[in-house]
């Protein structure tokens, strides 16, 4: 099949009258805006963005419900994931024996979510935070104590939650909501 | 008082001298930094979001602007090893001296002893030291040795041949209208409200964009636009140069808008200046700083306004539009000349 060309056409230049009042109109919407600001800035530490519960945070590891399988090292694309030999007390038979508990490194997690969506017993669950200070990088290669507990979320402490939401007025607006500790 | 403390009293407030550091350089690097914070301030009004704020936030971040002044006056000054050291050093150097220099051509009041240099033809010794700057301009871009510089650079030479014609013709209708190349004899034609700028808007309206042409003022950034040339002529430039740099610019800017101001917006007019120093040469310059520190933020104000024009706009705009504009502005005050107005 042959190409077909298709002839490029310039379109006719705006005369002098219709640029002049394109620009009048342009400054006038911005004397406009500067009258009357809408602002929508996120001022960060005062305030943050409350995540919905679905939200792909920082991991937490239910040890109760884990049956050390693995499934979550092995699926793991960015090889955060590893497993550790730790002794493990049976509750019902009092015998005691090394299993494979995991841990996680931050250090390399991507926040893929593959490890909680391919977890058989919903042993590992997400927070729905991602603003976490860590002081170096040993404590960001997690231990098996560590892993257990949340994070401390730091902005929880001093902000104020607040969510976008679209007005049909007044455009992007912010809203506080309820949750945050202050 | 000692005879000492009131010849250094007479020496600080001789005219040239006052003129030159304290009305050329100390004041307006004090509007400069408003200027600045006002520009960052009102973009970010328009564009919704908030601007300087983290560094004091009860005075609106106005502390910023001293933040950035002291990391620029101790960044380390980097001299890259194919740079052309003597002019690389010296461009910005005569080009900030150059921008201050027609401070000392404009008298501020029409007190005849606190004129700077008495001299009937201001206006042109005014305009032709303006002019030289860009040259400067052109020798940074040359002598850094990286291609970002050059078209900066050259990119500045195209712009010159757009502007300074535009800049010449409108400033020059007020000799036109006023029959005088004197400055004083300009403003006080424009005694009692027969500003310049509203009998003859389309010489104020071309000089305007002239001078947002010559400054790289926001719609015609075109020299230091960051997404085409890194900084333009000023890539390779780091710490108190790159300061100077950004400085000659906006003190540029501010002496064109006092020449405006001289001459299109009446200058010190609806006050009348008297004898001694402070009703004759400090409350009338205060007037002027004042109309021109308005222009100043109209010019700012732009920025949140525009985007950039391209090269090859903005030589069209200039050509086929303003260009004619100021012809027009020239004719508009011939006519205004031949009907006795002045």
């Amino acid at each position: 099949m042959p190409v077909e060309f298709a002839e490029k056409t310039v379109p006719p230049g705006r005369g002098i009258f219709k640029r002049f009042k394109g620009n009048i109109e342009a400054i006038a919407i911005g004397v406009k805006y500067f009258f009357d600001p809408k602002r929508s800035t996120l001022i960060y530490p005062k305030e943050y963005i409350k995540l919905r519960e679905n939200y792909r945070g920082f991991i937490v590891l239910n040890a109760k419900k884990c049956i050390n399988c693995g499934s979550c090292a092995r699926i793991c694309p960015a090889a955060a994931m590893k497993l550790i030999r730790r002794p493990y007390t049976d509750p019902k038979t009092g015998k005691t024996r090394m299993k494979l508990w995991p841990v996680i490194n931050y250090n390399r997690c991507i926040f893929c979510g593959y490890c909680v969506d391919v977890c058989p017993t919903e042993a590992l669950h997400h927070v729905n935070y991602h603003d976490v200070v860590f002081d170096n990088m040993e404590e960001m290669d997690q231990t098996l104590e560590s892993f257990q507990q949340a994070p401390e979320h730091p902005t929880a402490k001093e902000g104020i939650p607040v969510r976008y939401i679209i007005d049909e007025e007044k455009g992007l607006v912010k809203v506080r909501v309820e949750g945050g500790e202050q | 008082m000692s005879p000492i403390i009131s010849d250094i009293i007479k020496i600080i407030i001789w005219p040239p001298l006052w003129q030159l550091i304290v009305l050329g350089l100390l004041l307006p690097l004090g509007v400069v930094v408003f200027i600045i914070w006002f520009e960052r301030k009102t973009a970010a009004r328009v564009q919704r979001r908030i601007g300087p704020y983290h560094v004091s936030p009860r005075i609106a971040g106005g502390l910023q602007l001293v933040a950035d002044l002291m990391r620029y006056m101790f960044q380390e000054i980097i001299i890259p090893k194919t740079v052309d050291v003597a002019p690389f050093i010296m461009a910005p150097l005569i080009a900030l001296i150059l921008s201050i220099l027609p401070v000392v051509a404009m008298p501020f009041t029409s007190n005849a002893s606190y004129f700077p240099i008495g001299m009937r033809y201001s206006l042109i010794v005014a305009l032709a030291l303006i002019t030289l700057s860009p040259i400067f301009v052109i020798v940074a871009g040359w002598a850094s040795n990286n291609k970002f510089s050059l078209i900066g650079g050259m990119r500045e030479a195209y712009l010159i041949t757009a502007y300074e014609l535009i800049v010449m013709v409108s400033f020059l209708s007020a000799s036109a209208a006023t029959g005088s190349f004197d400055l004083v004899k300009i403003v006080e034609a424009q005694a009692g409200g027969k500003w310049l700028g509203l009998l003859n808007p389309l010489a104020l309206l071309a000089a305007l964009i002239g001078v947002l042409l010559s400054t790289s003022g926001f719609p015609f950034e075109i020299p230091e636009s960051e997404h085409e040339v890194v900084a333009g002529a000023y890539t390779e430039y780091s710490g108190l140069v790159y300061g100077i740099n950004m400085g000659a610019a906006y003190l540029k800017r501010m002496v064109y808008s006092i020449l405006i101001a001289l001459v299109f917006l009446g200058g010190w007019r609806p006050y009348t200046p008297g004898p001694g120093f402070v009703s004759g040469y400090l409350i009338p310059s205060i007037v002027v700083f004042i109309k021109a520190t308005i222009l100043m933020m109209i010019f700012s104000f732009l920025r949140a306004v525009y985007g950039r024009y391209r090269l090859d706009q903005a030589l069209d705009i200039a050509w086929k539009y303003i260009f004619p504009l100021a012809v027009a502005g020239f004719g508009l005050s011939l006519a205004l000349a031949y009907l006795g107005i002045y």
